[in-house]
């Protein structure tokens, strides 16, 4: 039993907060532009301090070196090392895409329960062979979304909670988070420290 | 516990078409809207899809698509077969035995659909044989 993650979209469609736990395929890094600023550091677009650096073209792969005999030899060396980290990632989806994806399926299984209960009934949640997914929505349209263990039970509770406590005190109540902007996420480390306390508490987590 | 609709539905080109759809005797009473069925035929088109993207999503290794999917009073269990046809029953939450009528209802569909030499594989199922084991698995069926 155990909690892998945690998406926050607001009322635009929008991710505006991701974290995770105990995922093993991490996805990877979004594309440019594919996601708000302050989502989550972890799948953010490198900043251009923090890119490697493009190979030049004197550590080209391939060296020619000519012989004395006139025949020109190719020598290949060692191809460049990949970071393992990005390595691992290259089979998931980047980030910007998964978010997407959640967002979509969130959105039709909820217009889904609507149309079959013909009244304003709540999608809750799904489970597959591996994974379950929680959804929590606010009256302010904010989601809130959970991806945990097939075998745990309803965790609802648990995004409740985390709007109750984290998500008012350290978003709703924090002047310098832009709510609703459209431009910037609602990451900051007392929520973040927070949220992560309260999941780490639970008995379902490990 | 109520038992409320099944559905059948097997893939034609990559997208999910419904071949068999009923409504049972729950359905009217305390459960769900009665829709039309083009409406069924939408929804099990958009079922299709999100069950496709749900084995995609899963934080850790390779994934079913999803098995089952809850709202606040029902529930929906999917039982997907080796062939690719899904199975579909909408109950309330509190049954406790979909899966198995699920498993039942791929025996009677083995033995009254796909023994019939009359049935055209990917059409909709016309068949009384099919009907009746439907009926003494679950109960009569609504009109």
């Amino acid at each position: 039993m155990t909690i892998y993650s945690l998406y926050i979209y607001d009322r635009h469609c929008a991710c505006v907060y991701y974290q995770d736990w105990h995922r093993t395929k991490q996805p990877k890094r979004a594309g440019e532009g594919g996601i708000l600023n302050a989502v989550s550091q972890a799948v953010s677009p490198l900043t251009p301090d923090g890119v490697a650096p493009t190979p030049s073209a004197f550590t080209s792969p391939r060296n020619t070196l000519s012989s004395t005999t006139g025949l020109v030899v190719a020598v290949g060396e060692d191809p460049p090392v990949q970071d393992p980290v990005e390595h691992a990632r290259s089979s998931t989806l980047p980030f910007d895409e998964e978010a997407k994806l959640v967002y979509g399926v969130i959105l039709s299984l909820r217009n889904m329960v609507k149309k079959l209960s013909g009244r304003d009934e709540q999608f809750t949640c799904y489970r597959t062979s591996t994974y379950r997914l929680h959804l929590y929505e606010t009256v302010s349209g904010y989601k809130f979304v959970m991806l945990s263990d097939a075998a745990t039970e309803g965790l609802r509770f648990v995004l409740r909670q985390i709007y109750n406590g984290p998500f008012l005190d350290f978003v709703v109540r924090n002047p310098l988070v832009l709510m609703d902007s459209q431009v910037q996420g609602i990451d900051n480390d007392y929520f973040r420290a927070s949220i992560d306390r309260l999941v780490r508490g639970l008995s379902v987590f490990n | 516990m109520t038992i409320f609709s099944l559905w059948a539905h097997k893939v034609i080109n990559k997208a999910g078409g419904l071949v068999y759809q009923r409504n049972f005797a729950g359905s009217s009473s305390d459960g769900l809207a009665q829709l039309t069925s083009n409406e069924y035929l939408v929804l099990a088109g958009t079922l299709h899809g999100i069950h496709a993207i749900t084995s995609r999503l899963s934080p850790t290794g390779s994934s079913s698509g999803a098995q089952v999917i809850e709202g606040e009073t029902f529930k929906i269990t999917i039982l997907l077969t080796a062939t690719g046809t899904k199975f579909v029953l909408l109950t309330s939450l509190a049954e406790a035995t979909a899966e198995v009528v699920l498993q039942r209802v791929y025996e009677a569909y083995s033995d009254a659909v796909m023994k019939n030499p009359f049935h055209t594989p990917e059409m909709p199922i016309r068949s009384e044989g099919f009907d009746a084991r439907i009926t003494s698995l679950i109960g009569a069926g609504q009109p």
